[in-house]
């Protein structure tokens, strides 16, 4: 492990640019504490034109159930260690348990995301976040005292506290809401749909109307348009598999006419169905082929 | 002529032109009795002739044109089920054909044999004591049958003189098939008539002259095996034809020596040769010999009553003198059938896969009707077998059809109790034709005018009644047009294991000291001797008629097996060595009874006798002595007063195992020891509800659901009549409970039990309002259960507590609240609101996502569906057909209980599982439905070792058992084909078309995904016939596990068989394999809580800890509710990438004496095990090895780990 160790202790930088951050782990009553075990984080400087995100560090794999505090204190300890100062401001994106990977409201409809410009869409993938800072200055200062620390011997290396949840934390969750708080929340949510809604009704009827005169009430999630809906039936997972050619809608036109009036239908009929016969009776040759390779018909076959 | 093809006259002709000398050549008999032998000869060869014709024309035309094919195809879907069905049995054939070069081997030595029988000198007349004396000293001794003669009244004479030779059986007809176990060749040698007197038929005489003869025969043979110099490999031993006692015969068989093998030898064929002595054909007056004739003299006190008849020793006699005849009989039939011979092997296959032999069913097992009565059977019913003697079968049909008409005729006909069979088996006889006649002999009978030989003498009522069973299972199997079973009627062999073939089994021990033997030896009298012959046949009688009375309806059939039973002996020895056990006298070590359950009828509390009447009914006086103390006089309902007895059910013990050790004990003897721990140790397993009288409720009651049920009717009415703003259409529970699956029963209060909460979806009246966003239409929802909510509170808040709360059944909704109701009887309900709404809404959330969230987005779709949708139709499927398979509901309950000791019930559905536990019971073929917890279990298990999931799916047919099937079911003679009935219920189950369409839907699955990496268990039914819905996002190291786990039980079981130890590996999780182990142990002891007591612990103590009301603070709820779970589920979300945790879901039932204790394996997903490259959206806990490359952080995530758990763990192992 030593061996390891020395490697991994030479690795400061990723190849594309991230500072490999060490934490030493506390040592734990349970697990064996023979040698001493770190955890890496992995950061870099943030580049968006996105207005929210400037001075902002990307930073990967932060440890369990850290929260702005924990990283507050963490850039606090570092800072100091090479003199100097940088503030947080937030911890951005940080979405530890995967609960807001997607967000199902707008995917169903554009009335309640509060962004509207709805092309800008964040993505950030699983176990990364920004860190970000007040100004330009703090976020330098922190970047270099990181980069300083990544470098720094083994014996400097900070030790991670981690906040441990208590037992109550996890019974919480079987506790009732608090009744109050429900009411006013759904009353307050409600609200607010439907004022969004019946200000997007106003805005759809008051602008399109085209130049017949006609009102278009078709929005993009319109309710009734068939089109739209079959499109979107045609989505459920349940029927991928269906075989597409099964279902024909027959018409009635197809209902009323005869199909043995010529002597070729009759004919073409027999042909198919000896073609089926046919084709079939190949498959089912097949079938036992297959069947036979796999020694399916021995009726001696030794199990329970 | 080819060697290959062996037929008959080809034998003949081989061995005329071999051996030059024969007197007699084996096939003389036959040549004699076809009187034609020009005839058959050219016969043959036309035959030939067109055999290769047809081969050939079929390789010409493979390749150019397909009216050939055109031609089969058309053919075999007329005369065979289907293609596929006769293609399998073209191929089976193959399978099962005897090696040609072994027959030819054989057939070397059978001539040398012949030989060597010719070479045995006459012998001269002897009387008893020269014959004992003659004996004295051989190495052979003279195979008596019991009891053996006294030479003060033995005045007859002994003698040997050349027999007359032949081949019979099926090795001479040519319906011979290889078997692994080897097959046995039948050589008849036939006494001289001069041997005999006419009335040598009487109290055994014949049998002991044929004793001797096969003495004197045996000496002289082995004398001249050594002097042939092939002694040395041949095995000569005595042995009983078919078990029987009075049929003592000789086997020779081979073993390999190692120097360099005798030409001669033919231990590699693993052919047997048996050497049947029989007696000239009519050589007595069969009259006299038949069933119901007395043959056997004894001394008797009173000359009153007539002596018994003694069957078994005059069907013995009569059918020495009857194998040519029958022979011939078989043999002509077979040259006018074409698919004769395939007919006879699928009959013999069948058979043999349930276990049926041609040895006497009077010494136990199943025998009794084996291959020969089999065909016989067919040919009786070639010639005719109709009331009117109009044929059942036609020589021209397929063997398929063959096959299934028998089955048919045995499904449908009864040849027991109203009716007959008789048939001519004389060729020469041109008008004869079998006929069914309506009269019963209350005894299985074929009977044949011209021998006056009942061929089912060997069959007993229990016997016939289980081949009639299994006729009509397989009846019903040929008729089924959607699925094929082929493998099932002839590739399975359920009798390997007798808990999967019988609900229930015990085996009765003989204690050492004696005393039984001395019992049964004082009830054994003369008269029961010349009945049954033999002590053994004696007490399998008695044992299924005292069974049989005592558990009548329980049970629909039994078998009784005589365990070590032997019937070879050396040749120096007299009959079979007996002495297995010290003081046992009895040719056996112990009996098995085996039965199959009658599930509505086992479990009840009260056999209910015949009427009270004065004076006293003949019936009643039986019942009573059969009963003795525990008869007792009871009055019902209707007013009747019945003889009765009554029963304790048992949460341990089927009420069965009550009676059955009160009856054996009381009529067979006071110190048997009935064992049969198997079943006793399985229903333990399952956790007992901490109910009032609960280890003595019977696992097949559901009181503790009906309660449940009961106390949401009166919810659900008061909420249905709520005002509301828009009212509620339907108010459906969807959960475990109310379709009897939940591992826990439910228990008043119990609230630690997870399932405390049952589902219930809630619809209202059409609205276009619902909003039409998610989140909103969420808030909407809870808008609507606030309001219920206050009017529950408002006017019965005295009763019924609610509350809300966050519902996580739906990935990435995080808006659905749930109201949670307790009701004043102590349970708990979760309402859910589903609208028409909610399906739009998350299949436009797919349409709308990018591509990489698809699939997290069908994920959402399905678990949709199946929370809101399908639970349903799910829940009212399940509930309605587990009433007609009572034993679901335990067997379902054990199986989860077995998947959570193995931590693998929190990776599958609660449906996913129920259904998988339905596969043996509604698709129960070959076996019959379960009707004992472990049956059903132990088939749960070996349907998931033997399911290759890959290639196969899960079809269910989600019905009820067809409940009259026999009224439905085509009879043979007269009835049309289908009913109206029967078309009725076929249109209950899936048709041919939606099967159809289910397999296409598996096949593009996999197509996708043809090695099951994404969706490994294929379930689909009418409710779903996707198949994917319930076994989605399974872990594949989770599906494998399963399945591995499952073999690994039925490995072991095959191995060492149930008992207390193997059952208990069964349940024991093999944490070796994880990764890494987490021991958690939460403060409160949650067992008690959650409703569950063990069978030893005192209620009182039990009930210390058992709430007995909710908690007035619904907050305190929470304290005695896992906390294990929801770490779980937190760190499943935080790891899902990369780790795979399980852990016990029911922490009450696997969580250690208390309920207290939990484990969290891991195990690490394979790519995660190497190097990798050092990628943004890795989402892994990362540990740099070089600038490009990282590998997993396994300390890290270890010490993460503890940190969430630290206020759980006591342990951390570590691989």
């Amino acid at each position: 492990m030593s061996d390891t160790e020395k490697k991994v202790k030479k690795i400061t930088t990723m190849k594309n640019g991230f500072v490999v951050i060490p934490f030493k782990l506390p040592s734990v009553k349970v697990l064996p504490s023979k040698h001493i075990s770190y955890h890496y984080i992995y950061v870099k400087k943030h580049d968006s034109g996105n207005n929210n995100e400037q001075n902002c560090i990307f930073v990967m794999n932060l440890p369990l159930l850290t929260n702005v505090e924990n990283i507050k204190n963490i850039t606090g300890q570092i800072c100091e260690k090479y003199d100097t100062v940088s503030h947080v401001e937030d911890l951005l994106y940080n979405d530890e348990f995967g609960l807001n990977e997607v967000d199902l409201s707008a995917l169903t409809s554009d009335l309640m995301t509060d962004n509207q410009d709805m092309t800008e869409k964040r993505f950030t993938p699983r176990n990364t976040c920004l860190l970000k800072f007040v100004d330009k200055s703090s976020l330098n200062n922190c970047l270099n005292a990181l980069k300083k620390y990544s470098t720094c011997s083994k014996n400097d290396i900070i030790e991670w506290k981690y906040n441990s949840p208590s037992i109550e934390t996890f019974i919480n969750f079987y506790k009732p809401i608090n009744l109050e708080y429900l009411k006013e929340d759904v009353h307050s949510h409600l609200a607010i749909f439907e004022q969004r809604e019946q200000q997007a009704q106003d805005d759809v009827q008051s602008s399109i109307v085209d130049e017949d005169g006609f009102t278009l009430v078709v929005g993009k999630n319109t309710k009734n348009l068939n089109s739209i809906r079959k499109k979107i039936l045609n989505k459920n997972p349940l029927l991928k598999n269906e075989s597409s050619g099964i279902k024909k809608p027959s018409t009635a036109l197809d209902k009323k006419a005869k199909k043995d009036f010529y002597r070729f239908q009759v004919r073409e009929r027999k042909k198919q169905e000896i073609n089926q016969l046919l084709n079939k009776f190949k498959e089912d040759q097949e079938r036992i082929k297959i069947m036979k390779e796999k020694r399916k018909f021995n009726p001696y076959k030794n199990s329970l | 002529m080819t060697p290959t093809k062996r037929d008959i006259s080809q034998v003949e002709g081989s061995q005329e032109n071999k051996i030059s000398t024969p007197k007699k050549t084996f096939r003389e008999r036959r040549q004699e009795a076809n009187e034609k032998e020009n005839e058959s000869g050219s016969d043959i060869s036309d035959e030939e002739d067109e055999e290769e014709h047809t081969t050939h024309t079929s390789k010409k035309l493979s390749g150019s044109t397909a009216a050939y094919d055109i031609h089969v195809a058309r053919e075999t879907a007329e005369l065979f089920q289907s293609n596929i069905f006769k293609l399998q049995i073209d191929e089976l054939l193959e399978q099962v054909k005897l090696n040609d070069k072994h027959v030819l081997k054989v057939e070397k030595f059978l001539h040398k044999l012949y030989d060597l029988i010719q070479q045995v000198p006459d012998w001269e007349d002897k009387n008893l004591s020269d014959t004992l004396s003659y004996f004295k000293g051989k190495s052979v001794a003279i195979p008596f049958v019991d009891p053996k003669p006294a030479v003060s009244n033995t005045n007859y004479k002994f003698n040997y003189k050349a027999p007359e030779v032949s081949l019979i059986g099926s090795f001479a007809l040519k319906t011979g098939i290889y078997q692994p176990q080897g097959s046995s060749i039948d050589v008849l040698l036939t006494m001289p008539k001069e041997l005999f007197e006419k009335k040598d038929f009487l109290n055994l005489r014949c049998l002991h002259k044929r004793s001797v003869y096969l003495a004197y025969f045996t000496s002289h043979l082995s004398n001249l095996l050594v002097q042939e110099k092939i002694d040395e490999f041949l095995i000569v031993e005595y042995s009983y034809l078919h078990d029987n006692p009075l049929l003592p015969i000789l086997t020779l068989k081979c073993q390999s020596n190692d120097e360099a093998e005798h030409e001669l030898n033919f231990h590699k064929t693993k052919f047997s040769i048996n050497l049947i002595i029989g007696f000239p054909y009519k050589i007595f007056e069969a009259k006299k010999l038949l069933p119901n004739k007395n043959c056997i003299r004894i001394a008797k006190e009173d000359n009153e009553t007539p002596l018994p008849a003694t069957s078994l020793y005059n069907y013995s006699i009569l059918s020495s003198t009857a194998y040519e005849p029958y022979l011939k009989y078989l043999y002509k039939c077979k040259k006018q059938t074409e698919a004769f011979r395939e007919a006879s092997i699928l009959g013999r296959l069948w058979l043999q896969q349930r276990g049926f032999s041609s040895k006497i069913s009077q010494s136990g097992g199943l025998g009794g009707f084996g291959t020969f009565e089999f065909t016989t059977l067919m040919t009786v019913l070639l010639n005719g077998g109709g009331e009117n003697g109009n044929k059942i079968l036609l020589h021209g049909f397929s063997s398929y059809q063959l096959f299934k008409g028998v089955i048919k005729y045995l499904a449908t006909m009864d040849l027991c109790t109203d009716g007959h069979l008789q048939f001519h088996s004389d060729i020469t006889y041109t008008d004869a034709v079998s006929k069914y006649v309506q009269e019963g002999f209350q005894t299985p009978t074929i009977f044949d005018k011209s021998t006056k030989i009942n061929i089912l003498s060997k069959l007993s009522v229990s016997n016939y009644n289980l081949l009639k069973f299994y006729a009509k299972e397989t009846l019903s199997m040929l008729n089924d047009v959607v699925q094929d079973h082929f493998a099932h009627i002839f590739l399975m062999n359920i009798s390997r294991s007798d808990q999967l073939k019988y609900d229930l089994c015990y085996d009765f021990k003989f204690p050492m000291n004696g005393s039984i033997e001395a019992d049964l030896v004082s009830k054994f009298t003369a008269t029961e001797r010349i009945k049954y012959i033999t002590i053994e046949n004696f007490v399998v009688h008695k044992v299924i008629s005292v069974m049989k009375y005592a558990l009548n309806e329980r049970i629909i059939n039994l078998e009784v097996q005589l365990v070590g039973h032997r019937s070879t002996f050396a040749i120096n020895k007299r009959k079979p060595n007996v002495a297995l056990t010290p003081g046992s006298q009895f040719n056996f070590d112990h009996i098995r009874v085996k039965l199959i359950v009658n599930q509505d009828e086992a479990e009840k509390l009260i056999t209910k006798g015949p009427v009270h009447s004065e004076p006293t009914s003949h019936a009643a006086v039986l019942f009573k002595s059969f009963w003795g103390p525990k008869s007792s006089l009871r009055r019902f309902k209707d007013g009747s007063i019945n003889h009765c007895c009554l029963w304790n059910t048992s949460s341990s013990e089927p009420v069965i195992s009550s009676i059955v050790p009160f009856v054996i004990k009381r009529h067979i003897s006071e110190n048997i020891n009935i064992e049969n721990n198997v079943t006793k140790q399985f229903q333990e397993l399952l956790p007992l509800p901490n109910l009032a009288a609960s280890s003595k409720t019977s696992v097949l009651n559901m009181t503790s659901f009906f309660n449940l049920k009961k106390s949401f009717d009166n919810l659900y009415k008061i909420i249905f009549r709520m005002k509301l703003p828009l009212s509620a259409k339907s108010i459906l529970p969807v959960d475990t409970s109310f379709r009897y699956t939940s591992l826990c029963q439910p228990v008043p209060f119990a609230y630690s039990n997870p399932k405390i909460f049952q589902n219930v979806i809630l619809e209202f009246e059409t609205s276009q309002k619902w909003p039409d966003e998610i989140t909103s239409l969420e808030k909407a929802k809870t808008a609507f259960l606030l309001k219920i909510n206050e009017q529950l509170e408002a006017e019965h808040g005295t009763q019924y507590h609610s509350f809300f709360s966050r519902d996580e059944s739906i990935p990435f909704n995080l808006d659905v609240t749930t109201l949670n109701v307790l009701t004043p009887d102590g349970y708990g309900f979760k309402f859910r609101i589903l609208t028409e709404r909610d399906e739009v809404l998350y299949l436009r959330a797919i349409s709308n996502a990018r591509k990489e969230a698809t699939p997290a987005l069908e994920n959402t779709f399905l678990q949709f569906t199946s929370t809101y949708l399908a639970s349903i139709r799910h829940t009212r499927t399940i509930e309605n057909i587990s009433h007609s398979y009572q034993f679901y509901s335990p067997v379902v309950r054990l199986f989860k209980k077995w998947l959570d000791c193995h931590l693998l019930l929190g990776h599958l559905k609660d449906e996913l599982v129920e259904l998988i536990a339905m596969k043996p019971f509604t698709d129960h073929y070959p076996y019959s439905t379960p009707g004992s917890v472990e049956n059903g279990f132990l088939k749960i298990l070996k349907f998931i070792a033997q399911w290759n999931w890959k290639d196969e799916p899960l079809i269910l047919d989600l019905v009820k058992p067809d409940a009259a099937y026999e009224d439905q079911m085509e009879v043979s003679i007269g009835g049309s084909e289908i009913n109206s009935e029967t078309m009725k219920k076929l249109s209950e189950k899936l048709t041919l078309a939606q099967y159809k369409a289910i397999q296409s839907n598996f096949r593009n699955l996999r197509k996708d995904d043809p090695n099951g990496i994404h969706l490994q268990f294929f379930v689909a039914s009418r409710n779903d016939p996707s198949g994917i819905l319930y076994s989605s996002n399974i872990p594949l190291a989770i599906a494998t596990r399963l399945t591995a786990l499952a073999k690994v039980a039925i490995n072991l079981i095959q191995t060492h068989g149930l008992n207390s130890q193997t059952i208990d590996l069964l349940f024991a999780p093999g944490l070796k394999d994880y990764g890494f182990v987490v021991h958690l142990q939460v403060p409160n002891k949650l067992k008690a809580s959650s409703g569950i007591i063990t069978q030893s612990e005192f209620k009182n103590l039990a009930n210390a800890d058992a709430p007995l009301v909710f908690p007035t603070d619904l907050n305190d709820l929470s304290e005695k509710m896992d906390p294990t779970y929801q770490l779980m589920k937190y760190l499943n979300m935080k790891y899902k990438n990369t780790m795979i945790f399980s852990s016990h879901k029911y922490i009450g039932v696997n969580g250690g004496e208390d309920g207290n204790k939990n484990v969290i394996t891991g195990l690490i997903k394979p790519i995660y095990k190497k190097q990798m490259k050092f990628k943004v959206n890795m989402d892994c806990n990362a540990k740099p090895i070089d600038s490009e490359h990282v590998a997993l952080n396994k300390e890290s995530i270890y010490h993460e780990i503890a940190a969430f758990s630290s206020d759980l763990i006591v342990k951390f192992d570590l691989e």
